[in-house]
C-alpha cells in the first residue's frame, strides 16, 4: 500500500471509487495491511494425502498381514484366557491399527532374534526375566561328563539341524536361489552353527536323555540375555561410537591425575567468566594472547578457578578448564546451603566480604560471585565488596574466602571448648 | 582509667600472633589482668603470669615431680580412682600436694609485666584480631537487651553483631571483665571493651 494514496481512498467503499476492487468480494472495506487474508493463504495438510485407491491397497495388505481373529481362534482363546484376560487381548488388538503395524513396524527376520515380540523400549518381567530353573527341581541326581571330540562334532551337528529346522520350518530351500535368499540362508546357517557351539550339549553329554533335554532346557540356562538399552531419548541421541569419541590427551591427564573416570567429569560445571586479549611486547613485535578465568563445581561443596592463557583461543580456554577442575576444593557449607559466619579476604585492591544469610535469603551477590556460589551449591549468602572489583581478583579472593572457612569445630578445639549443636534439637529436628 | 592502654595491649597482640611469638608481655594494670584472665578463660590464651621484665621459667624447665612418684600416682589413680575429686578444704590431699612454681614478682610496680602464653593450632593462631568496640574518646555502655541482639548477631547500639565464627566480646560490669554470653546469661550490662576473634 502506497503512502502517496490519500486516505479518503483508505477509508471509502470499493463501489464509489475506481481504484481495483480487492479479491474477496465478500469485503466491502480495503484491507489495511498487505498480508493476505486467511482464507486466501494456501493451506497445506500437515501429511501427504493419500489417494483412495493406495489406502484401499493399504487396508487390503493389512488385513491380510494382520487378520482380526475368527471366531473359530477367539472359541480356541476362550479355552486358554480367562474372560477378563479376552478382554484385554480384545481391548489390545482394537487399541493398534494394523495399517500402523505394517507401515511402521519392522519385524525380525535374521536368525539372531529374540524368540519373543518386543520393541526393547521397557524391561518386561516375564518375557525379558523368564523363569530360571534350580538344580532343586532336578527328580533326582544326574551325571553328565565332557563330550569328547567326536560326541562333540555330532552334538553340534545335532543341535544346528535343530536350530535350521525351526528357521526353515517347510525345509531348507534347494536348487537355484536369488542373492537375497542365498545370503539368507548363508547368515542362517552361520547363526545356527555358533548357537550349536554355544550349546551345553557341545560340551556336555550323558547317558541319560532325561539329562540331556535338561540340557537342552533353556530355562536350566544361568545365561540371562541381558538387552542393550537406553533409557531415554536424550541418552540415545548422544550416544556415540567408542571409535567415534576424540581422545584428548589433556582430558586423560587431567582424568589421570584426579583418579577419576569420565562418567564423573559430566557432573562438573564449569563456566568461563573473564576472558581479555593480554599482549607482550618483545623485540620482535607484540605477541597477542587470549587470557582465560574459569570457574569449575559440581554444585555440592567443590569450586575451583583456573586460569589459561593463549595465543590460540580454544587452547587458553582448555588449559583453563583443566586448571579450573584440577584445583577445585571442598567448600565447607553450613546446612548445605551458606556458609559458616562472616568471611574477608583481601588480594591485591580488592576486598572481599561475604555473610551468612538464613534459609530462603537467595544469593543476593554480585553477578561473579554469584557465580561461584551457584557452582559451589551455595543458596544463601549476601557480599560487599568495598574496594576494587577487578574482576579477576574478586573471583579469587571469593573463593579463597569460601576455601579457607574456620569450621566451629576447629574453632572450639584450638580454644580447648566443648561445642555442641543445639540447632536441630527443639521442634523434632524439623528446623532448615 | 583510659583506654589507650588497652588500645596499645589490642595492636600489641595481633602483632604477637602475626609474629608467632609464644609469650608475650604486657604492662600490668588492675583492667589488663581481668582482661586477660577472661581471654584465658575463653581459651583465647594459655597462661597469664605476673612476673618481672625477664620471662617466666617455661613450664618444661621449671622443677618436675620424679617420675617414680608420678608412676606411684598413677598406681594409686587406677586402684583408687575416686581420689581425683577434690578434697574439702584442710584436708591432706591423697595424691600429693599441687607442685607450686613461685615467680619472684619485683617489688617495685614499674618493673612488673604480664606475660601472656599465646595459642596455635592447625599452624594458625587462635587469637588473630583483637579490636576496641569503646574508644578512649567515646566509652559504648550496653544493656542487657542490647547484647541479646548482639551476640544473636544483630546491631544494636551501634555495636555490630557478633557474626564472624567464634568472635567473643568482652565487657566492664560491676561484677568484674566478662563476656558478652555470660552478661547476656547473668542479665548485666557494662561498658563494651573490645572483641576477639581467630
Amino acid at each position: 500500500m502506497s503512502v502517496c494514496r490519500p486516505a479518503r481512498c483508505l477509508f471509502s467503499k470499493g463501489s464509489t471509487t475506481a481504484l481495483p476492487k480487492p479479491s474477496s468480494p465478500s469485503s466491502h472495506l480495503r484491507p489495511f495491511s498487505t498480508t493476505p487474508s486467511r482464507p486466501a493463504r494456501k493451506r497445506r495438510p500437515h501429511y501427504p494425502s493419500i489417494k483412495a485407491s493406495e489406502l484401499n491397497l493399504l487396508n487390503t495388505a493389512a488385513t491380510s498381514q494382520f487378520p482380526n481373529y475368527t471366531t473359530n481362534e477367539t472359541d480356541l482363546l476362550a479355552k486358554r484366557y480367562t474372560p477378563s484376560q479376552i478382554a484385554a487381548i480384545k481391548a489390545a488388538e482394537a487399541a493398534i491399527d494394523p495399517r500402523d503395524i505394517l507401515t511402521q513396524g519392522q519385524v525380525r527376520t535374521d536368525p539372531w532374534r529374540l524368540p519373543y515380540k518386543s520393541d526393547l523400549s521397557q524391561i518386561d518381567p516375564v518375557t525379558d526375566h523368564a523363569d530360571k530353573l534350580s538344580h532343586h527341581d532336578l527328580p533326582k541326581n544326574r551325571s553328565f561328563r565332557k563330550t569328547n571330540e567326536s560326541e562333540r562334532d555330532a552334538a553340534i551337528t545335532q543341535v544346528a539341524n535343530e536350530t535350521l529346522a525351526k528357521l526353515y520350518p517347510d525345509g531348507v530351500p534347494e536348487g537355484q536361489l536369488n542373492p537375497t535368499q542365498e545370503k539368507q540362508l548363508q547368515q542362517a546357517m552361520e547363526a545356527a552353527l555358533t548357537q550349536a557351539v554355544l550349546d551345553p550339549r557341545a560340551t556336555y553329554t550323558s547317558k541319560d536323555p532325561a539329562t540331556v533335554a535338561t540340557l537342552a532346557d533353556p530355562r536350566h540356562s544361568i545365561v540371562l540375555p541381558s538387552l542393550p538399552r537406553l533409557d531415554n531419548k536424550m541418552a540415545k541421541q548422544t550416544r556415540r561410537l567408542a571409535d567415534e569419541e576424540q581422545e584428548d590427551p589433556r582430558q586423560k591427564q587431567l582424568l589421570q591425575y584426579l583418579g577419576w573416570d569420565k562418567q564423573n567429569l559430566r557432573g562438573i560445571r564449569t563456566k568461563t567468566l573473564v576472558v581479555h586479549g593480554v599482549t607482550n611486547q618483545t623485540r620482535m613485535g607484540k605477541i597477542r594472547s587470549m587470557y582465560y578465568l574459569t570457574i569449575a563445581g559440581n554444585g555440592d561443596g567443590l569450586l575451583g578457578v583456573g586460569e589459561g592463557k593463549s595465543v590460540e583461543p580454544e587452547e587458553g580456554r582448555k588449559q583453563s578448564v583443566v586448571a579450573a577442575i584440577r584445583s577445585m576444593r571442598p567448600i565447607p557449607r553450613y546446612e548445605n546451603r551458606t556458609i559458616y559466619g562472616d568471611l574477608e579476604r583481601k588480594v591485591g585492591a580488592t576486598k572481599v566480604q561475604l555473610y551468612s544469610r538464613p534459609p530462603g535469603f537467595g544469593l543476593r551477590v554480585q553477578h561473579l560471585i554469584f557465580e561461584l556460589a551457584r557452582a559451589a551449591g551455595l543458596q544463601d549468602l549476601a557480599a560487599r565488596t568495598p574496594r576494587s572489583r577487578n574482576k579477576m581478583n574478586v573471583i579469587k579472593a571469593t573463593w579463597e574466602a569460601l576455601c579457607n572457612q574456620r569450621l566451629p569445630d576447629e574453632i572450639a578445639r584450638a580454644r580447648g571448648k566443648k561445642l555442641v549443636d543445639v540447632r536441630k534439637v527443639y521442634y523434632g529436628g524439623s528446623v532448615h | 582509667m583510659s583506654l589507650v592502654n588497652l588500645a596499645h595491649v589490642c595492636s600489641h597482640m595481633q602483632n604477637a600472633s602475626k609474629a608467632r611469638l609464644g609469650l608475650t608481655s604486657i604492662p600490668v594494670s588492675k583492667l589488663h589482668v581481668n582482661l586477660m584472665l577472661g581471654l584465658q578463660k575463653e581459651g583465647f590464651i594459655s597462661s597469664v603470669t605476673l612476673g618481672s621484665t625477664t620471662p617466666p621459667k617455661p613450664i618444661l624447665l621449671q622443677s618436675q615431680p620424679a617420675p617414680e612418684l608420678l608412676e606411684a600416682m598413677a598406681d594409686k589413680l587406677e586402684s583408687e580412682p575416686w581420689n581425683a575429686y577434690p578434697t574439702p578444704e584442710g584436708a591432706k590431699p591423697p595424691l600429693g600436694g599441687e607442685n607450686v612454681y613461685a615467680v619472684a614478682v619485683p617489688e617495685n610496680p614499674a618493673k612488673r609485666r604480664l606475660w601472656l602464653g599465646l595459642k596455635y593450632w592447625n599452624n594458625e593462631p587462635v587469637l588473630k584480631h583483637m579490636q576496641l568496640v569503646s574508644k578512649p574518646t567515646r566509652r559504648i555502655w550496653l544493656t542487657s537487651e542490647d547484647l541479646g541482639k548482639i551476640t544473636r548477631t544483630r546491631q544494636s547500639s551501634f555495636v555490630k553483631g557478633l557474626t564472624r565464627p567464634g568472635e567473643c566480646m568482652f565487657l566492664t560490669t560491676d561484677r568484674g571483665v566478662l563476656e558478652a554470653r555470660e552478661c547476656v546469661e547473668r542479665r548485666i550490662g557494662g561498658m563494651a571493651l573490645c572483641r576477639v576473634w581467630g
